[in-house]
C-alpha cells in the first residue's frame, strides 16, 4: 500500500537526514567531509543503550548520549581537526583520511568495550503496533518522526534565532570575513560539533530501537550513505540535507517495496548521487549556506 | 606601431553584473599600457577574459590578427600572451627554480609524448637561471615557494611569465601589498623589461608608478572605458577624477 | 623462503603496486581518488573471466590493464566536472557501486565469488614464488616508470596541476588532459595488479575490492609519504606486515590501524618518509652527508 510505503520512507529518510545533519553542519563551517560522524552515530547508540539499560529511562538515554557524544565531538575538533586544518594542506584528502581513521577507531572501540555481538535494544512502548485504518504503525516510527521533527525545529531555532546561530551562518558564509568582523568562529565550530555529533547520536539510538539491535558495525552503511546525502543536499545546506535524506529514504523504500532492486538498496544513494553529479556537478541544491 | 591585440566590443557578464561592458581597446607592440580604475572596475576580469580564463559573453579578442576569444587559457598562453595573477599562484611544494622551469616548458606539455622528454636539460637550466638572475631570485632558487615572502612570489610570477618567451606580458598589480623598497625594485624590473622592447600591460593602483612607467593609460570604471591617453591626458581628465574621487556620484 | 613468508610477501607486493599507482593520482597529480580498489577489482574480474574462457594469461593481463585504464579514463573525464570534495565522494561511490555489481551479478560470480583457472607456468601450476617474482618485476618497472615521469615534462605538468590549476594553464598545461592521463596510468596499473592477484588467489570475492581496501591503500600512501617512490613502498611494507606481526594482538589490530592513521594525519601528514618529514629531515641532516662524502649519491 502506497501510504504505508510513504510513511516508511519518511521514517527512514528522517533517520538519514538526522545522521547526515552533523556532517552538513561540520562541512558548512570547516569544509571537510567528516566520516567520523558515523562513528558518533555508533558511539551514541552504545551510550544510549548503556544508559537505558541502567536507568530504564529513554529520555535520559537520549539526552545524556547526545551530550556526551557532542562533547567528544568538540574534543575531536579541538585536538585533531583544528590542528590538521591549521597546517598547509599536503593533500586535499588529509582531513578525510583522518576522519576515516577516527571512524575505524570508534567502531572497533565499541567492539572491544561492549563486545563484538549484537546488543538487543528492547524499548517497551506498551503496544506493539497501532492500526489506523489499513495503516500499520510501529510506535518506534512515531518516536522517530516526532523526535526528528523536534530536533530539526531546535536546529532551525538555534541557527536562525540565536547569536550562536548567527555566528554559524556568518562563518559558513565566509570564515575570514566572519573572523574579521569579530564573530567568534570557534564557537560556531563547537556548535557544529555539539549539534552534529549529538544528532548523529540520536540517530544511532533511533536505529537501535527501530531494529531492536546494535552492533559495532552499525556505522558502516551510514558512513558512506551520509556522504551522498550531504552532497545531494548541496554540501553545507541544512535544509538541503533534510530534503536529500527524505528523498533517498523514499527512493530506497519504494524500490524495495515494489521489487525494483536489481542492485542492493544501500547503493541506491550513490547511484542517485553519481547520476545527479553527472547532470549537475554542483549538487542538487547548489546554493550552500542557505538555511 | 603594430597592433598586436585588438579588443572589440568585449562583454563579460556575471549574471546581471556587467564586469566588462562593451570594451574596445588596442595594445601596440613595444608599448607599456597601464590599466587603472577603482576597485571592482573590471581590470582583472579584463585580463581573465583576454587570457581565456573566462569565455566572454560577447565581443572579440584578436591577437596577431587571429580571433582567440573563447580559447582555453593554455592555448592562449602558448600563442604568446602571458600573465601574472593578482593573488599570486605559486606551486607551493616546488622550488622557485622548478616553478620557473615548469613555466619554461610551455611548448612541451604535449600529453603522453611529454613523458619521453627530459625537463631539466642544460639549456633549460641556463635559460631559467638567467631569468632568475634578471628578476633577482637566484639566491633563493632552491627554496620551496611556500617558504618565501610575498615580494619574492611577485617576482616569481614575473619570472614565470618571462620563461614562456611571451609576445605580450600582462601584469596584474605586481606591487600590491609590498613595501616601498620592494615596490621600487619591481618598478625597476618593469622598466628593464620595457627597455628590452617588451610589450607590457600593467594593472596598478599606485598612480605614481603607473604614470612613471606607462606610455599610455586606459581607465576603466564599471566595466567601461572612461578615458584613454597619455599619462598627462588621463591625469587631467574630468571623468577620471570623478571616478576616483566620488564613486558615489557615479550612479 | 617459507610458504607463509612468501604469501605475506606476495600480499605486500600487490599492495605496493596499488599504493605506487594510487600515488600517481593522489600524490603526483593531486586528485582526490578514494576508490582505487574498484579498479583493482575491475582488473581482477576482467582477467579471471577471460582466462576462464580459455584466453591466455598474458593477454588477459593486457585486457585487465586496458579495461581498467579505459574506465579510469571515464572517471578522469567525470572528474573534470567535479570539484575536489565531490570527486572524493564520487570515487567512494564508484567503489561501493562496483562492489555491489561484483556481488550481485551472476556474470561476476555473485555473492559466492568467482573461481579463477589456475595459472600454469613452465608446465606446472604456478607457485606463490612465481607470482612474487612476477610482482617484483612489475614493481621494478613501475618504479622506473615513475622515475622517468618525474624527470620529464610530464612530471612537471602533474606537479603544476597539483600545485595550482590556474597557474598551470597560464603556462600552457592542458590540465584536463593531464588529469585524465594520470587517472589512466594509475588505474591501469591497479587493473594489471588485479589480474595478477586474481590468478594468485585462484578465487576472488567482491569483498577483496571493498572501500575499506581503498582506505588501506590510501593509508599506505599517506603513512609512507605522498609524492615519493619510497613512501608507498615503505607504507605497503609497514602496513602490509603489521597485521602479521600483530597477530598476537589481533584484537587491537583495527584500533592500531585507525590510531596510526589519525596520528599520522595529525602530526606527519606528509608521511613518515615524505618530503620534510621528521625522518627525512634527520636523514638529510646526518646520513646523507656521510653518503655524499663516500661519493655515493642518495636518490630514492
Ligand atoms: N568569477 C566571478 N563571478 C562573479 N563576479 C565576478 C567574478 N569575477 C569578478 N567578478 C565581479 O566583477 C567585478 C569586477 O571585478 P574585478 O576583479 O575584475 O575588479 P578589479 O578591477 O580587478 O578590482 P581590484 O582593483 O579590486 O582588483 C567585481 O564586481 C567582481 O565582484
Ligand atoms: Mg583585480
Amino acid at each position: 500500500m502506497l501510504l504505508q510505503q510513504i510513511l516508511n520512507g519518511i521514517m527512514i529518510g528522517s533517520v538519514y537526514a538526522l545522521t547526515a545533519m552533523g556532517a552538513t553542519l561540520i562541512y558548512g563551517i570547516l569544509r571537510i567531509l567528516d566520516i567520523a560522524n558515523a562513528g558518533a552515530y555508533v558511539a551514541g547508540a552504545y551510550f544510549g543503550w548503556f544508559i537505558y539499560l541502567k536507568t530504564g529511562n529513554l529520555v535520559l538515554a537520549f539526552l545524556f548520549s547526545m551530550m556526551i557524544t557532542g562533547l567528544i565531538g568538540v574534543l575531536i575538533h579541538r585536538f585533531i581537526y583544528a590542528p590538521i586544518l591549521s597546517k598547509p594542506r599536503i593533500l586535499p584528502i588529509v582531513p578525510l583520511v583522518a576522519s576515516v581513521g577516527l571512524f575505524t577507531l570508534t567502531g572497533d572501540l565499541a567492539r572491544l568495550i561492549a563486545g563484538p555481538g549484537t546488543k538487543a535494544y528492547n524499548v517497551d512502548f506498551g503496544v506493539d503496533v497501532i492500526n489506523i485504518g489499513k495503516l500499520t504503525v510501529v510506535p518506534a516510527w512515531i518516536l522517530i518522526i516526532v523526535l526528528t521533527a523536534l530536533l530539526f525545529t531546535v536546529l532551525w531555532l538555534v541557527l536562525n534565532k540565536t547569536k550562536l546561530g548567527l555566528a554559524w551562518r556568518a562563518t559558513a558564509e565566509d570564515a575570514d570575513i566572519a573572523k574579521a568582523v569579530g564573530i567568534n568562529t570557534n564557537s560556531a565550530m563547537a556548535l557544529s560539533y555539539i549539534l552534529g555529533y549529538g544528532f548523529a547520536a540520536a540517530a544511532g539510538i533511533m536505529v537501535g530501537i527501530l531494529y531492536n539491535s546494535i552492533t559495532p558495525a552499525l556505522g558502516e552503511v551510514p558512513s558512506y550513505k551520509m556522504l551522498s546525502i550531504i552532497v545531494l543536499g548541496g554540501l553545507g545546506s541544512p535544509v538541503g540535507t533534510v530534503i536529500a535524506g527524505l528523498f533517498i529514504g523514499m527512493v530506497e523504500t519504494m524500490l524495495s517495496a515494489y521489487n525494483l532492486t536489481f542492485i542492493p538498496k544501500d547503493s541506491v544513494a550513490f547511484i542517485v548521487l553519481i547520476l545527479v553529479l553527472l547532470i549537475k556537478p554542483s549538487g542538487l541544491i547548489s546554493k550552500t549556506n542557505n538555511i | 606601431m603594430r597592433e598586436i591585440v585588438k579588443v572589440e566590443g568585449l562583454k563579460m557578464y556575471f549574471g546581471g553584473l556587467k564586469a566588462i561592458d562593451n570594451l574596445d581597446m588596442s595594445i601596440y607592440e613595444h608599448e607599456t599600457l597601464g590599466i587603472i580604475g577603482p576597485n571592482g572596475a573590471g581590470k582583472t576580469t579584463l585580463f581573465n577574459t583576454i587570457c581565456g580564463v573566462y569565455k566572454p559573453t560577447g565581443g572579440k579578442v584578436i591577437f596577431n590578427g587571429q580571433e582567440v576569444q573563447g580559447s582555453p587559457p593554455y592555448e592562449i598562453a602558448r600563442k604568446g600572451i602571458a600573465r601574472t595573477f593578482q593573488i599570486s599562484k605559486p606551486l607551493h611544494d616546488l622550488t622557485i627554480l622548478d616553478n620557473v622551469i615548469a613555466a619554461s616548458g610551455i611548448h612541451e606539455y604535449t600529453g603522453i609524448r611529454s613523458f619521453f622528454k627530459k625537463s631539466h636539460t642544460k639549456e633549460v637550466l641556463e635559460k631559467v637561471h638567467a631569468i632568475l638572475e634578471l628578476v633577482g631570485l637566484s639566491h633563493i632558487a632552491d627554496k620551496k615557494a611556500r617558504e618565501v615572502s610575498l615580494g619574492y612570489l611577485r617576482r616569481l610570477e614575473i619570472a614565470r611569465v618571462l620563461a614562456t618567451d611571451p609576445q605580450l606580458i600582462m601584469l596584474d598589480e605586481p606591487c600590491a601589498g609590498l613595501s616601498n623598497y620592494a615596490i621600487n625594485e619591481i618598478t625597476e624590473l618593469i622598466l628593464k623589461l620595457k627597455s628590452q622592447g617588451k610589450t607590457i600591460v600593467l594593472i596598478e593602483h599606485n598612480l605614481p608608478i603607473t604614470m612613471k612607467v606607462c606610455d599610455r593609460i586606459l581607465v576603466l570604471n564599471y566595466g567601461q572605458k572612461i578615458a584613454e591617453g597619455t599619462p598627462e591626458e588621463v591625469q587631467h581628465n574630468k571623468k577620471v577624477i570623478e571616478a576616483y574621487l566620488g564613486e558615489e556620484d557615479e550612479d | 623462503m617459507g610458504n607463509y613468508i612468501t604469501t605475506v610477501a606476495v600480499n605486500i607486493a600487490v599492495f605496493s603496486l596499488l599504493a605506487l599507482s594510487l600515488n600517481i593520482i593522489i600524490g603526483y597529480a593531486g586528485q582526490s581518488m578514494m576508490g582505487h580498489a574498484a579498479f583493482f577489482g575491475i582488473g581482477a574480474y576482467t582477467a579471471a573471466i577471460l582466462t576462464n574462457k580459455g584466453i591466455s594469461f598474458w593477454l588477459a593481463l593486457l585486457a585487465s590493464l586496458i579495461v581498467s585504464g579505459a574506465l579510469g579514463a571515464i572517471l578522469g573525464i567525470i572528474s573534470l566536472r567535479l570539484r575536489d570534495d565531490f570527486l572524493a565522494i564520487t570515487t567512494i561511490g564508484i567503489n561501493f557501486v562496483m562492489v555491489a555489481l561484483f556481488q550481485n551479478m551472476k556474470f561476476f560470480g555473485g555473492s559466492l565469488g568467482m573461481a579463477v583457472k589456475p595459472l600454469t607456468m613452465f608446465g606446472k601450476k604456478a607457485t606463490p614464488m612465481h607470482f612474487l617474482i612476477m610482482l617484483l618485476i612489475l614493481i621494478f618497472l613501475v618504479c622506473m616508470l615513475i622515475r622517468k615521469m618525474n624527470s620529464s615534462w610530464f612530471g612537471l605538468a602533474l606537479a603544476s596541476l597539483r600545485g595550482d590549476e590556474g597557474a598551470a594553464q597560464s603556462f600552457g598545461v592542458n590540465t584536463n588532459q593531464y588529469k585524465i592521463l594520470a587517472f589512466i596510468i594509475g588505474t591501469s596499473i591497479a587493473g594489471l595488479t588485479g589480474g595478477v592477484y586474481a590468478h594468485r588467489m585462484t578465487f576472488i570475492f567482491s569483498s577483496s575490492f571493498a572501500f575499506i581496501v581503498s582506505i588501506s591503500i590510501i593509508s599506505m600512501v599517506v603513512v609512507g609519504g605522498v609524492g615519493t617512490i619510497r613512501g608507498p613502498l615503505v607504507g605497503a611494507i609497514l602496513l602490509g606486515a603489521a597485521p602479521e606481526l600483530l597477530r598476537f594482538a589481533d584484537d587491537y589490530r583495527m584500533i592500531l590501524y585507525g590510531g596510526v592513521i589519525v596520528l599520522m594525519m595529525r602530526f606527519q601528514p606528509q608521511g613518515l618518509l615524505g618530503e620534510n618529514s621528521f625522518l627525512m629531515n634527520k636523514f638529510n641532516q646526518y646520513i646523507n652527508p656521510l653518503l655524499k662524502r663516500k661519493g655515493g649519491e642518495f636518490n630514492a
